[in-house]
């Protein structure tokens, strides 16, 4: 017997051994809590791509530009003056004096040649944003082949420890903007010296991840980074150095984990989060509807469309009915977007017959785009000498597997049997497997969505240029492409427009896509949080926010 | 038995490489990449140096790379996550399913053992409907609806715990009962069964013949037998709980490894799927050998040797 009271000793034992080992501790609340849905990805801005990432690092960095926390457009940061020529290529940026980063030594210059020049030789996901700099995307180039390469070339030099000056290939109307964006942010290069990892095959020099991890990273923004803990929390700390440290309210700030968007929304709802930043659309539509005030709708930077593949030849080798215009047309003109938006989506979003969202850029009108209208898309067909869907074979609509993209593919199914006569199949497949297929274009119409990065129309526009790779529809018009590169070369901001306005018709005349609806955002936050911009790039200047306890 | 112990103990790396050269193959024949982390194409030049940082852009090189260093305990970089090496986030991540786990394991033999005997000794009884109860509650209603109920009643409608804290033994309760409720169940009716089966043998007549109590005769005799059933599954079930939960960890948000066994599969994540599943096999491969040796410490009349015979 007493052999059998050993079990639940031991277990016991281990239990409390493993509760030590797992370090469980109590921490405070901070000042102001949000979640983040999944870990972030990197703390590294050359790595940078997703949302929560990005947004995470303007709490800790400041680029040569920072946004306006109210109007999310950018002004001067740690740059204070900033002079441009006359040819407007040329930059000349002051960092001002008393910029510091977290451990207090001086921002300068070179932080940002440093930086800069490692986004050119070991490029992350945005290496293609300083194509813009005069000389960037060929030594990017020749730095990956290994063929002889001069740094002196590139349009980027320190003129002395103070002074930065940027030389573009050509005017950049909007590269203040992408001057406040991740990818262009300084870094420290002293405190990641010890991080070398030197190849010793070529003899290059790149960083062991862990320099991000506290206490090593040294940031220049208004928090630095006090504990990572994996999957469970981030907490910073506002920065005793930062320049503008008396407009930072809140001392400390905890980013919580959390995978599943129930648990997180239950968190908000008994008080241990102060904003949630993103909630399923039905339990937002749920709670608004019981008339809560702490949802907040707004536009978001993004469309959902379906890409359809416009290949002469369809992947098994037999000629593809999608290459022809008129097909596509019709298919664009038999859909009633009223039932996805209000069935499915359930924000209220608005319907999109273009590609950029409208009210997205100041200025920019897109154009008005293919209606539904059933008869003349039957019309269509009929001129294709498809008929009632005769002579057209089953197209297969692939979506990565969720209930939303199932619901939105069956509407889509039944409104093309009801309106043409032409049959469709579900094929929903593994996230991973989904981006290969479509990548590959091994496909016939597929759910697609696209989301800008900077507060430019090309941003949008590019995706369809035929030398994009994000351009995953086979779809190449030489027009399209030549408007597109004028307009990024012309100067006048009017002539600009247009030129991308006329771009955007010729993609919804010729349809390679599907416009669903454009999407909002939704946070969840109570009127005691203050300095929380509706951005509609889910971006946030953290030295703004406030939150008021009682 | 000291030849066979030797014999199994030799046969472990074995295994374990096999497993690891399954897996490898699996996770490099599915499609996508793991360094394309969103619907945007990434940098071609960044994709290609990030498969050469970590070693993963020819087979080869990975396997050159990689197995030599997880002997030392070094799995490498996380792909998806790539500021962490696995080992760290290992490190962070299973010590909290383990104590969770043991937690778990705990209440389901505890109770399950407890309930099965009553049940088997009370035939027919209260408590041999409450097993049946249990057993079909625990097997039947899936783990997300026990947790998401949990969570609902304990956190939000009597907020008595905390929502997705993981800081005290108090925090591992409800994540506890909801991981408990399979285990027992099982426990439950093999106890049950076993405990039948030894209360109709011929020693037990014998014992309670030379005067013995009930409560000896049961607690001294018959559990020790009725356990080897127990026993046997102890040891896969161990492995399972004490590797963490999916569904479980999820529902509490609790950052133990279970939610890697899915995730890092679905981030196609190579060299974390390849830590999770060298981790959990070896727990599996060491667990149901303590499971063999337990037999001969709780039962002399097995020894090792005969049941490796078998």
């Amino acid at each position: 017997m007493a052999r059998l009271l050993i079990i639940p000793v031991v277990l016991l034992a281990l239990l409390t051994g493993a509760m030590i080992w797992s370090r469980g501790d109590a921490q405070p609340r901070a000042d102001f809590v949000y979640v983040n849905q999944d870990e972030v990805g990197t703390l590294d801005p050359r790595g940078m791509s997703w949302t929560q990432d990005l947004r995470l690092s303007y709490a800790l960095w400041e680029g040569l530009w920072r946004l306006d926390p109210v109007s999310m457009k950018p002004v001067p940061g740690t740059a204070d003056r900033i002079e441009l020529s006359p040819d407007r290529r040329t930059y000349t940026l002051h960092i001002r004096e008393n910029a510091r980063w977290s451990n207090g030594d001086p921002v300068l210059a070179g932080d940002f040649v440093f930086a800069w020049r490692r986004m050119l030789e070991q490029p992350g996901n945005y290496g293609y944003l300083f194509h813009y700099v005069e000389g960037a995307q060929r030594y990017k180039q020749a730095f990956a082949d290994n063929a002889p390469c001069d740094f002196e070339a590139v349009g980027i030099r320190a003129v002395d420890p103070h002074t930065l000056r940027v030389t573009l290939a050509h005017p950049v109307v909007f590269f203040a903007d992408l001057g406040a964006l991740p990818p262009f942010f300084p870094m420290h290069e002293p405190s990641m010296r010890k991080f070398h990892v030197v190849d010793s095959a070529t003899g290059r020099v790149s960083y062991d991840a862990r320099f991000t991890r506290p206490p090593n990273l040294v940031t220049n923004g208004p928090y630095r980074l006090e504990a990572w803990e994996f999957r469970r929390k981030i907490r910073l700390v506002a920065s005793d150095h930062y320049w503008n440290k008396a407009a930072v309210k809140c001392r400390t700030i905890d980013v919580l984990n959390f995978s599943d968007a129930r648990t997180a929304l239950l968190k908000y709802e008994t008080g241990g989060v102060d904003w949630l930043s993103e909630i399923n659309d039905i339990d937002a539509s749920d709670l608004i509807a019981r008339g809560r005030t702490d949802v907040h709708v707004f536009p978001g930077f993004g469309t959902s469309f379906y890409a359809l593949n416009c290949l002469p030849r369809l992947p098994d080798g037999r000629s593809n009915p999608l290459a022809d215009v008129r097909v596509r047309r019709a298919l664009v003109m038999a859909i009633d977007k009223r039932p996805i938006v209000q069935n499915v989506a359930r924000l209220n979003q608005p319907i999109a017959t273009s590609f950029v969202p409208p009210g997205a850029f100041e200025h920019y009108i897109p154009p008005a785009g293919s209606p539904f209208d059933p008869k003349q898309a039957r019309g269509l067909l009929a001129e294709a000498k498809h008929a009632g869907g005769e002579g057209l074979s089953t197209l297969s609509i692939l979506y990565n597997e969720s209930t939303e993209n199932a619901l939105v593919a069956q509407i889509i199914r039944k409104q093309w049997l009801d309106t043409l006569g032409v049959r469709a199949e579900l094929s929903p497949i593994e996230a991973k497997i989904f981006r290969h297929r479509v990548r590959t274009r091994n496909y016939d119409l597929s759910r697609a969505s696209w989301v800008g990065d900077y507060n430019d129309v090309s941003t949008f526009l590019d995706k369809f240029r035929s030398d994009s790779d994000n351009n995953q529809t086979g779809w190449s018009n030489p027009r399209y492409d030549q408007l597109c590169q004028r307009a990024a070369e012309e100067p006048d901001l009017r002539r600009r427009l247009q030129l991308y306005r006329e771009a955007e018709q010729i993609l919804c005349d010729e349809a390679p896509i599907i416009p669903l609806y454009h999407y909002v955002s939704c946070y969840l936050y109570r009127d005691n949080v203050r300095g929380l911009a509706l951005d509609p790039r889910g971006m946030l200047m953290f030295h703004a926010l406030e939150v008021r306890r009682p | 038995m000291r030849r066979y112990l030797a014999f199994r103990i030799l046969q472990l790396p074995l295994i374990l490489a096999a497993i690891y050269l399954l897996t490898f193959f699996l996770t490099w024949v599915v499609p996508g990449s793991p360094f394309d982390k969103d619907d945007k194409v990434s940098d071609k030049l960044a994709m290609k140096l990030m498969a050469q940082r970590f070693h993963a852009d020819q087979w080869q090189s990975f396997l050159a790379y990689y197995p030599l260093r997880i002997v030392r305990g070094d799995f490498g970089q996380s792909m998806q996550y790539s500021d962490w090496s696995v080992t760290d986030i290992v490190k962070s991540a299973l010590p909290i399913s383990m104590a969770l786990g043991l937690f778990a394991l705990s209440i389901a033999t505890v109770a399950g053992v407890g309930i099965g005997v009553l049940a088997a000794v009370k035939r027919g009884g209260i408590w041999d409907f409450l097993s049946l109860t249990i057993a079909l509650v625990g097997i039947s209603v899936p783990s997300f609806v026990v947790a998401s109920a949990l969570l609902l009643f304990f956190c939000v409608r009597h907020p008595w715990f905390a929502i997705s804290r993981c800081e005290s033994i108090a925090d591992l309760i409800l994540p506890g009962i909801a991981l408990a409720l399979l285990p027992m169940a099982y426990i439950t009716r093999l106890t049950r069964v076993a405990m039948l089966d030894v209360l109709s043998s011929d020693f037990v007549r014998t014992a309670r013949a030379k005067g013995l109590s009930r409560a000896a005769v049961i607690w001294k005799h018959c559990l020790k037998h009725a356990l080897l059933p127990v026993f046997t599954y102890l040891g896969p079930a161990a492995a399972a709980t004490l590797t963490g939960s999916f569904v479980v960890e999820t529902v509490f948000n609790i950052p133990g490894l279970g939610q890697h066994f899915v995730n890092s599969v679905r981030n196609k994540d190579q060299t974390l799927i390849l830590a999770v599943v060298m981790i959990y096999s070896t727990l599996l491969l060491v667990l149901n050998l303590l499971v063999d040796i337990g037999y001969s410490l709780l039962d002399p009349r097995i020894s090792v040797q005969e049941k490796a015979a078998s």
